[in-house]
């Protein structure tokens, strides 16, 4: 525990600027994952812990179109529906076979995919990691605010980032498509009833959260390294926002997400060796508290 | 009937793999797969008390057996331990392990539980990791563990190690079996189909699923134990995610509700591990496919299909 | 297929042994037995995220083995390899050791397995005796450590301690004439991360005692992000950053680290950064980073060096790693002795090996040898220098001098009492 520096860095401005920026960056492309895991949940009641490998794919994508167009918004735009249309191919031909089955069967399914994914990107892109790099475009010094550091970059990332999250909400709760899903939500018989097509909403909806994890693996290319197998990680933690958050919520997603990007941003000043563990007791603590999360209902 | 039949069966399938060990037939390849078989039969025979019996799908089981091999390892590093001794040690730290994440995750609903099992297994994982003057990190306990013999049976031979596997898995899944015949595997079966029901004749949820929880890892962590025998030492990988998700697929493969589904399950793994290994090295590829055809195609365990086309066939009464 | 090769290269291998032998008039009888192939098994990763370890290792053991065998092989026996996937799960490294040489009877084992599988390796040839080149592991423990030497295994691989005496000396160098001294250090949290770093500050601060570290972070093994890391390193504002982050995770950090302009404050000496694979991945490679040579075909500058990289870029079209040179070596070191002693006989071999030097493209002066006492390799080059944005990459090169390696690594090995 290195709290003496947490405090120095809480009273100094740009430390303040600096570790906030970076958390909430990291935090919202935490929350996009996440809230793709989330949503995917509510509404088909599905664990999908395939959901790191969308990630992955969504990455490999981006960097597929990067290639030839030297487009950062081609890129984003592939790795977004790419993951979509991966997801709804699984969706269709698989997962919606073992729709209403125990967890076991789910977990299976995804665990197939995983491995099989894995070895799939192996085979197209090779064995090796593979890196983007930030796009020229944005190759700009960082700001200064504060004394504070800012990549441009991650300027760049969070505004994208909280558009997404915007239209997400809006998307849910304004238009007709997301009341049919929160109602599918919550009782998919009577809105089948209403003469809506489930199925339709039901894929519509795995594809809407694989392409959330596909855009969050491409905006997140140009600063992490693509490589086979770089889905669980970031699977583990979007577990760890869902149960934070509360499964099927996403205003409880977004929060738990900044939550966990900030933890890690101060943690890595004032308790360095215990960033990771924090994160697991933030989350056995809620359990415990409030079993349902922080935006979960109750019951 | 009961536990005398099963004994003697236990005993004479004993019997009959030992004479194959020492007669002939006996090859380093047999000797090998009778260990691995050993390992994994018993840590898939464990994880189906949970996931078969109390419906209790945990994708965190390996962190018992890796708690399991580590605590074993490193008290017979300290050269003070026999080996039973530490045995018997090894597994009461794993329960103890058990009961505290348990307690924190038998609570919850299946979906919460099966991450929330994957979560803690991370947790494990990572301070395995990272604890390096303890475990060795990612090298893994070094310098191999020394395996003082003990009544006559000397488990740096691998004969005698895989005699002795053998002999856990074998006693370990009579004590199994007696378990779930018992009035509290009843108890587990019905928690499993109609908790309302139980929690209305006055049984406590939590309790039975905690005590499952314990059980369940501690055979894990005596499977733990035979695996650090065979390689000699303990590594994270045992409690990564990747092993639980193998041990889930023998359960898949041999069938949840047959009790010794996951025997037949671990041996064929082994086997298809063993020949897809040999000829590929898009192993995850093939055995995905596998599993979505096993998953998607029969929707069960081989046992379980066979058992129910057989009963189907026979007309009988279920 | 990592088991078997094509069945025509197969066929021209057989047919080329076959006319070797025929020219030189061996009788019929004995061309049968003569062709019998010398197996050896190379248990590695071929699957998952350091897949690239066991690939380019393969790649490199081929070169060499197909010249092996296309100059008579031994006697007109060709080798054989048999490289499998364990994934990275060491037992399941051990498990194909132990298949490899009970049911595919291999003579010799190449382990190509990072230091967990290598050490699972380990105990099982103490157990059977096969004679075991470690290829891939730079664990110092393996061989400086007494108690796991044992007369079959040998190390062909550059070493943890030997790399660090190096980076020491040439970083306190640097520290002295630019005046660096705050420095932080960032590190994979795992075995290799910490005893790598713990000894490079042991030696620079050994060599230049106003070297303070006034900080450190310890990210996770493959962390997918270090951003707060990086900002912790903002904090710090040192003069200079170690790491000894390798491959995809130092390429994620120098990328997010320069939008971050920590390299406009901060002198970077990285280990592990000059290596093609990953020198090549790096988009915007920070100017004048510090590194040390994994693998680099213009050091040593000898032709031999660049020969082998321009073979392997022509099969494989990729370069070589570090791992590649190591593999290379080893087959070279076993094909060398399998000829002196003019058969396969393991403790004639083993004895063969024990100090064997050999000319080698990446020897420092030409040579490496196979070092008695520990039967672990020595000589190679290493050198530290630093980076630039296209080919060749590092400039200034600056070859460790073998005299102090030796000298500083004995001082050490008695002070953990190995000596």
């Amino acid at each position: 525990m290195e709290l003496t520096e947490l405090a120095e860095c809480v009273s100094s401005m740009s430390c303040v600027v600096t570790q906030l920026a970076a958390g909430l960056t990291i935090g919202m492309l935490l929350f996009l994952v996440a809230s793709g895991l989330t949503l995917i949940f509510g509404v088909l009641g599905l664990v999908n812990f395939a959901h790191g490998s969308l990630y992955m794919m969504g990455a490999y994508f981006a960097l597929a179109a990067y290639g030839p167009t030297g487009s950062f918004a081609i890129a984003v735009l592939a790795g977004t529906l790419g993951a979509a249309l991966l997801g709804l191919f699984f969706e269709r031909f698989l997962l919606s076979r073992i729709y209403g089955q125990d967890v076991l069967m789910q977990l299976l399914v995804c665990y197939a995919i995983i491995l099989i994914l894995d070895d799939v990107v192996k085979i197209i892109w090779g064995a090796d990691f593979r890196n983007m790099g930030v796009p020229p475009a944005f190759l700009h010094p960082p700001f200064i605010i504060g004394g504070g550091v800012v990549p441009y970059f991650y300027a760049i990332l969070f505004g994208i980032t909280a558009l997404i999250a915007v239209a997400l909400s809006y998307g849910m709760s304004r238009t007709r498509f997301g009341r049919i899903v929160r109602a599918a939500a919550v009782n998919p018989g009577m809105v089948g009833a209403l003469g809506i097509n489930t199925t339709v909403v039901y894929a519509a909806v795995f594809a809407i959260g694989a392409g959330l994890a596909g855009a969050a693996g491409a905006l997140s290319a140009p600063i992490r390294s693509v490589v086979p197998g770089a889905g669980v990680s970031i699977l583990i933690e979007s577990f760890i926002v869902t149960v934070i958050g509360g499964m099927g919520s996403i205003g409880g997603a977004l929060a738990a997400s900044l939550i966990l990007g900030l933890t890690r941003s101060f943690g890595s000043i004032g308790f360095p060796l215990f960033v990771e563990g924090a994160m697991f007791v933030i989350m056995a603590l809620v359990l415990i508290l409030r079993p349902s999360g922080l935006g979960g209902r109750r019951g | 009937m009961g536990f005398g039949r099963d004994s003697a069966i236990a005993l004479a399938v004993l019997l009959v793999f030992i004479l194959l060990e020492f007669t002939g037939l006996r090859s380093a390849g047999l000797v090998d797969f009778a260990i691995r078989f050993a390992t994994f039969g018993l840590l898939a025979l464990s994880l189906n008390l949970l996931i078969g019996s109390a419906g209790l799908v945990s994708f965190g089981h390996a962190a018992y057996f890796g708690m399991g091999a580590y605590s074993f390892g490193l008290l017979m590093q300290t050269g003070a331990w026999s080996v039973p001794a530490a045995i018997m040690a090894a597994v009461a730290m794993t329960a103890l392990l058990a009961l505290i994440i348990g307690a924190l995750c038998v609570r919850l609903s299946e979906i919460y539980f099966a991450f929330l099992t994957l979560a803690f297994q991370m947790l494990l994982h990572s301070l395995i990791l990272s604890w390096i003057g303890l475990t060795g990190g990612d090298q893994g306990l070094m310098g191999g563990i020394p395996k003082p013999p003990f009544l006559g049976v000397d488990l740096a031979r691998q004969d005698h190690l895989a005699a002795f596997s053998l002999f856990c898995l074998v006693a370990s899944a009579v004590a199994l079996r007696q378990i779930l015949r018992s009035p509290f595997g009843a108890a587990l079966r019905m928690l499993r189909d109609n908790p309302d029901r139980a929690a209305f004749l006055g049984l406590s949820v939590f309790r039975y699923r905690l005590a499952a929880f314990v059980i369940a890892g501690s055979f894990a962590g005596l499977a733990g134990v035979l695996m650090s025998l065979y390689v000699s030492g303990a590594f994270p990988s045992f409690a990564f995610w990747t092993t639980s998700g193998e041990a889930i697929f023998m359960i898949m493969l041999g069938g949840v509700s047959v009790f010794l589904g996951p025997l037949v399950g671990a041996a064929i793994f082994l086997m298809l591990n063993d020949w897809i290994t040999a000829v590929t090295e898009h192993h995850g590829l093939f055995l995905g496919i596998i599993l979505l055809i096993i998953v998607l195609g029969l929707r069960k365990g081989l046992l379980d299909f066979a058992f129910e086309h057989w009963r189907a066939r026979k007309g009988s009464q279920p | 297929m990592s088991t078997s090769k094509p069945a025509g290269l197969h066929r021209r291998r057989l047919i080329g042994a076959g006319t070797a032998a025929a020219i030189t008039g061996f009788p019929n009888i004995g061309f049968t037995q003569a062709r019998q192939p010398i197996k050896i098994g190379v248990p590695t990763i071929l699957s998952g995220r350091v897949a690239q370890l066991g690939i380019s290792s393969r790649n490199a053991m081929q070169i060499e083995v197909d010249a092996f065998n296309a100059s008579g092989g031994l006697d007109g026996r060709p080798i054989e390899l048999i490289v499998r996937d364990s994934r990275g799960v060491p037992a399941e490294a051990a498990r194909l050791a132990r298949e490899m040489i009970s049911s595919d009877a291999v003579e010799f084992l190449f382990d190509a397995e990072p230091s967990s599988g290598g050490f699972a390796i380990h105990e099982v040839v103490r157990e059977t005796g096969t004679v075991t080149l470690h290829i891939n592991s730079e664990t110092s423990s393996l061989t400086a450590d007494p108690r796991q030497r044992f007369w079959n295994a040998f190390r062909v691989a550059r070493q943890g301690i030997h790399d660090s005496i190096a980076g020491g000396y040439y970083a306190a160098s640097v520290a002295r004439s630019r005046n660096l001294r705050r420095w932080m250090t960032i590190s994979p949290d795992y075995a290799y991360g910490r005893d790598t770093t713990a000894e490079f500050v042991e030696f620079a601060r050994g060599f230049n005692a106003d070297i303070q570290i006034t900080g450190e972070t310890w990210p996770r093994l493959f962390q997918a992000d270090y951003t707060e890391n990086i900002t912790r390193l903002n904090q710090g504002r040192p003069q200079a950053v170690y790491s000894c982050l390798w491959a995809g995770d130092l390429v994620t950090f120098v990328e997010q680290a320069s939008i971050f302009g920590l390299f406009a404050q901060s002198q970077l000496f990285a280990v592990n950064m000059a290596d093609y694979t990953t020198l090549q991945q790096v988009r915007n490679l920070p100017r004048g980073v510090h590194s040390g040579n994994r693998y680099l075909r213009n050091f040593p500058p000898v032709p031999g060096n660049l020969a082998f990289a321009t073979e392997y870029n022509r099969r494989f079209n990729t370069f070589p790693t570090n791992w590649s040179w190591q593999s290379a070596t080893a087959v070279r070191l076993l094909t060398t002795a399998l000829r002196q002693v003019g058969g396969t006989n393991p403790r004639e071999v083993a004895a063969k090996l024990k100090g064997m030097t050999i000319e080698s493209p990446f020897g420092a002066e030409g040579t490496v040898t196979m070092r008695a006492e520990d039967q672990t390799l020595v000589d190679y080059a290493i050198g530290w220098g630093t980076t630039i944005s296209a080919d060749p990459f590092v400039e200034n090169m600056q070859k460790a001098d073998w005299a102090t390696i030796r000298r500083l690594e004995a001082e050490w090995k008695r002070g953990k009492g190995w000596g």
